[in-house]
């Protein structure tokens, strides 16, 4: 008997049961049988690939932590990573939409920054933070993700990224008014941060950043 | 959307973007085989930065020619996944084998099989959308061919033609980045 036809394996590798015919042959054949063995394993990976084509994406924080190792890899450069400039492009293009403040604090505006989402975020989701001259901040956000834990403001180095001052938590989905500490840095510390944290004792960013905007005065 | 090609050059290049596109490409797909050879996600997620961060600094070791990115970082980070049991067993002063470790727990799961898995579901997703479909159907939902006809409205022939291209699209992968990102070694024959 001739080989098996190429077509009529890939059925045979797709679980259809072969004739008595090509059942003597198999047995006989030590090519055919390592070619239909062959497309079964493919056809066996093709049925698992069901467990593993829509993984979820790589979280933010790790890579951040990979950009802060590549950024000291290359110490003669201080810029701000690449990678943040279309962050900080999203958040220039969008337009300060915030509705009426009811908060009115009578301390000039110091510093202000528009909080864009990231991409893992709806991008309905956005706010504006206002540093005044008294030191305190008001945070205005719309449209966060539900979390089931809380949503905590931070200031970060954008020159590296490691480095940041956690200012304090929202309070629901609308304005608040925090005190940043005396004597920090804002042309540093610019990078406002708004994260999901989860109820866990553990004070570090948990690396769910929603938010970033830069403070500009 | 940038082909492997391009971005290997931009890689080259020095373009710290390039590698951006990667972690969002692949990342998910590294970190997934970190905690299934791992089984935890501390560890897998160092692992999968260790992987990106030793990708930069080898980026000039990637050959396009020679098997997609995808199988290059799976390659860097199964290294990966190595060095970290091996430090732990050297901490841990234990005795097993770094083998033994890697040998999955239900005697079914090899890093070979969560490899090849990765790789098949990469390229099974750069097929054509219509030979992807057919493929899907055989594959997740086990209809026969004059199924998959009724289903897609596709005549039979074209039905059969999708599963024997997209077939051999995925074994012609599965044995090129098989031997790339070492789940196979890259000097075996095989039958025909």
């Amino acid at each position: 008997m001739q080989h098996l036809d190429p077509d009529r394996l890939v059925l045979l590798a797709l679980s259809e049961p072969p004739g008595p015919d090509e059942s003597d042959h198999l047995t006989t054949c030590a090519a055919c049988r390592h070619e239909l063995a062959d497309l079964r394993d493919v056809a066996g990976l093709g049925a698992e690939t069901q467990d593993v084509r829509d993984l979820p994406a790589p979280p933010e924080h790790i890579w951040r932590a990979i950009a802060a190792d590549i950024e000291q890899e290359q110490p003669a450069r201080r810029s701000r990573p690449r990678w943040l400039i279309p962050v900080l492009a999203a958040a220039v293009a969008i337009v300060a939409g915030v509705a009426g403040t009811v908060l009115v604090n009578r301390a000039p505006v110091t510093a202000r920054a528009t909080l864009a989402p990231l991409a893992t975020v709806p991008a309905g989701a956005g706010g504006s933070a206002r540093v005044h001259s008294d030191g305190r901040m008001q945070v205005d956000v719309r449209n966060l993700p539900l979390t089931t834990g809380f949503h905590e403001v931070w200031l970060i180095d954008p020159d590296d990224l490691t480095r940041m001052v956690a200012i304090g938590s929202l309070t629901g989905n609308r304005d608040s008014v925090l005190a940043v500490p005396p004597g920090t840095d804002l042309r540093r510390y610019r990078l406002v941060d708004v994260s999901d944290e989860p109820h866990d004792g553990d004070a570090t960013h948990s690396g769910r950043s929603l938010l970033r905007g830069t403070l500009t005065s | 959307m940038s082909s492997d090609d391009e971005l290997a050059e931009q890689l080259r290049d020095g373009d710290e973007k390039a590698l951006r596109t990667a972690y969002e490409r692949h990342g998910g797909a590294v970190l997934h085989l970190a905690q299934r050879l791992l089984g935890n996600r501390a560890d897998a997620e160092d692992v999968t930065q260790l992987t990106f961060v030793a990708a930069w600094k080898g980026r000039d070791g990637y050959d396009p020619g020679r098997g997609t990115m995808l199988s290059w970082l799976l390659g860097i980070a199964r290294r990966k996944v190595v060095d970290r049991l091996r430090s732990a067993a050297r901490d841990d002063r234990v005795a097993e084998s770094v083998r033994a470790q890697l040998a999955p727990p239900d005697g079914r799961e090899t890093p070979e099989r969560v490899v090849d898995r990765l790789l098949i579901a990469d390229e099974l997703s750069r097929l054509p959308e219509e030979q992807r479909r057919t493929l899907e159907l055989a594959f997740f939902d086990d209809l026969t061919h004059p199924q998959i006809a009724a289903v897609t409205g596709l005549p039979l022939g074209t039905v059969k033609s999708h599963i024997r291209r997209g077939m051999a699209n995925l074994r012609r992968r599965w044995e090129v980045d098989g031997a790339a990102s070492g789940s196979r070694s890259a000097g075996s024959t095989r039958a025909l």
